[in-house]
């Protein structure tokens, strides 16, 4: 059966903010999973690892958290800053 | 999309839960209701709360069983991400149109939520009040009713994914906006408040200053389904550990343009307080206030509680706040026991947004105007002997569309806006069919 998305895409096109969207978060997915590849990190120590505001850094990273992509690790000595580590059976699917 | 019927005893526009206790009231009666949501979902913001004062139950376990019977009912057409617009009242009842806007996704939607793991989109979250990300489609949130996905398509991509892998082949691309024109013999409007919007004072920094977030985003952190692991300031994930709010922020301000309370900002930020107190057992938590109006039952002891677990109230208007380069935040205020400015150094700080009137019903009727007082909320024009009465017959108001209030007043209001629509519902039909008993 013909899938309805095919019939829309005749019509309209997908705005450019809506691709710019994608791709943004394609890329900080991307930096954000490469920079916990070796070992759990805080948002400060991700955000000078791939060079991106710590306060991006933490809107997609919860982003990836609720969507299981990482997870929880523990909390740093002084009961600050959470370590979060990717969650690797679920980072090969998504 | 659901497809309505000609004519409805009552029509209520709002489904939170003034709206839903208005049109389970009238329902039980035995009147067909057509319940008009503009959201995705019924529930309005209470669903989204997490625990309510003083009694500090789960918002969630009082609202959904509520919303289940609403959406339920048989006498009760729940019409969500729909609007109502041109009103006419005609020689009995009212016209109107109702406009079923598309959510791309059919009933048969079963909330599996696999289309949102493949969805390549993340945009803010309005749910979550832009504190983390969702998907292009979404369900709008964990307890939603109906739990039916929805597509953004602002920020849909149309890759077709979500078609893909939707197991009961529920996603419509082509779905269109269904208009319907209906008639009701009352209506009740029931369309709640809106929340202040704090960038409006530009000394707080509020947008400026990642740190500075509303009491609506201290809420969502605070309630089981919240966006992040723990409560985490916004600007780098650290856990606060002295956290300030800011009271009266858009409440009794005529600077503003809202120059009355907003009744419920002392007691939830009390509450939220509290409930940071259970969560950072190491937090401190400082209220500054003008006045604390803790007039309900149970409230005073409710505030007395807070101090008593060490929670600060400081009596003092701030003036301004300031960021420091590590993200916490100066919070310069005038001490009103002392007369003396102060500054004081906090990792966060909430703000107290307080409660705006929803003006949208004054643009729903056409040939009738539903006055409003003073303060642009839904004019009660007989506030001591029949309160839910309006300017016009046969349309009344529930809720906080008549003025701020809270959950439990609500409810009573609805309740009163319930008897006094059946009992016109009566009258009138009485009229028409007089051997009616």
């Amino acid at each position: 059966m013909a899938r309805t998305v095919d019939i829309i895409k005749k019509q309209r096109k997908a705005s450019e903010a809506a691709r710019e969207k994608l791709k943004e978060f394609n890329r900080m997915k991307k930096a954000i999973s490469n920079a916990l590849k070796d070992r759990p990190l805080t948002i400060p120590q991700i955000a000078e690892k791939i060079n991106q505001p710590s306060d991006k850094v933490l809107f997609y990273l919860m982003s990836m958290y609720k969507y299981g992509l990482v997870e929880v690790d523990s909390i740093d000595e002084m009961d600050e800053y959470y370590l979060y580590r990717l969650k690797q059976q679920a980072t090969n699917k998504k | 999309m659901l497809k309505p019927k000609t004519h409805y005893d009552a029509l209520v526009v709002g489904g939170g839960i003034a709206g839903q206790e208005t049109a389970l009231n009238l329902a039980n009666l035995g009147y067909k209701v057509a319940l008009v949501e503009k959201d995705y979902s019924i529930g309005g913001k209470m669903i989204l709360l997490s625990k309510v004062f003083p009694t500090l139950d789960c918002a969630a376990c009082i609202t959904t069983p509520k919303v289940s019977e609403t959406a339920r009912h048989p006498n009760i057409d729940v019409f969500t991400y729909s609007e109502v617009e041109d009103i006419y009242k005609q020689e009995r009842g009212f016209k109107f149109t109702l406009r079923q806007k598309p959510r791309y996704v059919t009933e048969d939607c079963t909330g599996c939520q696999l289309c949102e793991q493949v969805c390549p989109v993340v945009v803010e979250d309005q749910y979550q009040y832009g504190l983390i990300g969702r998907k292009a489609i979404f369900i709008p949130h964990s307890i939603a009713n109906p739990r039916i996905a929805a597509i953004d398509m602002d920020n849909c991509t149309l890759c077709g994914l979500c078609e893909n892998v939707c197991p009961p082949k529920s996603i419509d691309f082509t779905q269109t906006e269904q208009v319907t024109q209906i008639t009701a013999t009352a209506v009740v409007l029931a369309t709640g408040y809106k929340l202040f919007d704090p960038t409006v004072i530009k000394r707080y920094g509020y947008g400026k200053y990642k740190n500075v977030v509303t009491a609506m985003q201290m809420e969502r952190q605070l309630v089981p389904t919240r966006p992040f692991n723990n409560v985490l300031r916004p600007s780098d994930g650290k856990v606060p550990d002295n956290i300030a709010y800011v009271l009266c922020t858009g409440s009794r301000d005529a600077t503003v343009g809202s120059p009355i309370c907003s009744q419920v900002c002392c007691m939830y930020s009390t509450k939220q307080a509290q409930l940071l107190m259970g969560a950072l057992p190491m937090a401190d938590v400082t209220l500054y206030y003008i006045n604390i109006r803790a007039y309900g039952k149970g409230f005073c002891e409710f505030y007395q509680q807070a101090r008593s677990m060490g929670v600060g109230y400081v009596k003092g208007k701030v003036g301004r706040i300031f960021e420091k380069d590590n993200g916490n935040l100066i919070v310069r205020y005038e001490d009103i026991e002392t007369g003396e400015v102060a500054e004081t150094e906090h990792d966060l700080v909430v703000l107290s947004i307080g409660i705006l009137p929803n003006k949208d019903y004054q643009k729903l009727f056409k040939n009738v105007i539903v006055e409003h007082d003073p303060y642009n909320y839904v004019k009660q024009v007989d506030e001591l002997t029949s309160p839910a009465r309006t300017s016009v017959d046969g349309v009344f108001v529930a809720g906080t569309a008549s003025g701020p209030m809270d959950i439990p007043d609500s409810i009573l209001s609805a309740g009163a806006a319930s008897s006094e629509a059946a009992s016109y519902l009566r009258k009138v039909y009485k009229q028409i069919q007089p051997s009616l008993n």
